[in-house]
């Protein structure tokens, strides 16, 4: 749906008044980067296509692989090795190294109590990623370190938390 | 389009829509003013973020796979009873005689995994722009909450299958807790309802999964959003700052 200017210049029609920064009908500038777009058609159209698309990803994904489900709970039997959920797999690789005061409230608490003072800390006012330097590359490296850690954590670790290859025996769980 | 403005043109149309003749950009702004599912959004948004490269939109990702879930966790909720005798045949019972039992219980599964993904790339995402900065760190700090939020509402629905995968990842990441210096005794304790993972910690971890999480979850978003949309046309570079 285009945009609709004001019709102005009909032949009965006077002009009585030009609104600074609209441009006349017929004459459209061209937008830059930071010039405002009505959200209704631009923005609302998008999201429609986002919201289509990932929903379509979730139906193929629930049409491929079922949601699993292993035997019956059995406090007896502790699985080897017992893994923690994904997102916590990293958390769980850095328990195999360090004492679990350090892995487990430690390092978890700092990681939430520094992105939660991130914007306070980084008052650099600056968006260009040049002038960003230092916080982009801080950002980074915590970011493929934790990716790591997760990968390690969720599929190269196997009995008793000992490194497997994740093409010979598969532990990873969803 | 035709037949909405037509729709629109009737006595019932205009008490239901209230929404004027949109030829001017002023019309159209006055009819997303006085719609209520318009309302959540700003009018105007700068052109860049309308683009892909821009947002990725993992918002909206994040947003929709939400509603996924509140969807298809009620229709799971029908069939489910969170007590250890009868969870695990409840699921098996859904899987193999409810109709379209196993096909919802993915969706529901596939959804939680995909959207701990998106708000956490959506973070990255708003790192990497620089959209933390004056003057929206507090929402960068809600978005933080909404995360943490994210991931307890994902732990505490991992447990409910209570097949072996649920038991042993729940004990495995309640251990940890259980360091916390002077009380971590206690916060297992409150966790878990007793000393280890039982019939009180699946009550618990359902009603914080099926009540309390998603409702703290939805009023943060609420204000999350509500605080996007008032920033929408602020600019966050140096002028700002030196006010």
């Amino acid at each position: 749906m285009p945009d609709r200017d004001p019709q102005l210049l009909d032949a009965n029609t006077r002009v009585l008044g030009i609104v600074p920064g609209k441009p006349a009908a017929g004459d459209r500038k061209v937008l830059a980067e930071d010039d405002p777009v009505m959200v209704w058609p631009h923005l609302l159209v998008r999201h429609g296509v986002a919201a289509l698309a990932i929903l379509a990803v979730v139906l193929f994904l629930a049409l491929s692989f079922d949601a699993p489900l292993r035997e019956i709970a059995n406090p007896t039997n502790t699985p080897n090795p017992e893994k923690a959920p994904w997102y916590f797999a990293a958390l769980q690789e850095l328990l195999a190294h360090f004492h679990p005061l350090v892995a487990g409230v430690l390092v978890p608490g700092a990681i939430v109590i520094g992105l939660v003072a991130l914007p306070y800390i980084d008052r650099n006012p600056s968006l260009s990623p040049n002038a960003r330097r230092v916080a982009r590359t801080a950002f980074t490296v915590f970011l493929v370190v934790w990716i790591a850690l997760t990968l390690v954590g969720f599929a190269f670790r196997g009995p008793n938390w000992g490194w497997v290859w994740p093409w010979q025996e598969w532990h990873g769980e969803l | 389009m035709k037949v909405m403005d037509r729709i629109r043109a009737t006595t019932v149309g205009k008490s239901i829509f209230r929404v004027p003749d949109r030829v001017t950009e002023r019309d159209r702004a006055a009819g997303h003013w006085a719609s209520f599912l318009l309302h959540i959004y700003p009018v105007k948004v700068r052109r860049k973020e309308i683009t892909f490269r821009y947002t990725w939109f993992l918002g909206v990702a994040s947003l929709v796979l939400f509603g996924s879930l509140v969807v298809s966790g009620i229709y799971l909720m029908f069939f489910y009873v969170p007590s250890p005798a009868s969870a695990y045949g409840d699921i098996q019972t859904i899987q193999t005689q409810v109709a379209f039992g196993q096909y919802i219980r993915n969706i529901h599964r596939w959804s939680a995994h995909l959207m701990v993904l998106a708000v956490a790339a959506h973070m990255a995402r708003v790192f990497y722009r620089g959209a933390y900065k004056a003057p929206k760190e507090f929402n960068w700090v809600i978005g933080v909450v909404l995360l943490v939020l994210t991931l307890l509402l994902s732990f505490t629905g991992y447990l409910l299958p209570w097949d072996q995968l649920a038991y042993w990842a729940v004990t495995v990441g309640t251990s940890m807790a259980g360091y916390v210096p002077l009380f971590g005794e206690q916060v297992r304790d409150i966790l878990l309802g007793g000393p280890t993972v039982g019939s009180a910690t699946l009550l618990r971890f359902y009603v914080l999964h099926v009540a309390v999480l998603p409702t703290l979850l939805v009023v943060v978003v609420t204000v999350h959003l509500w605080r996007w949309r008032k920033d929408a046309m602020l600019t966050a570079d140096s002028e700002v700052e030196d006010a």
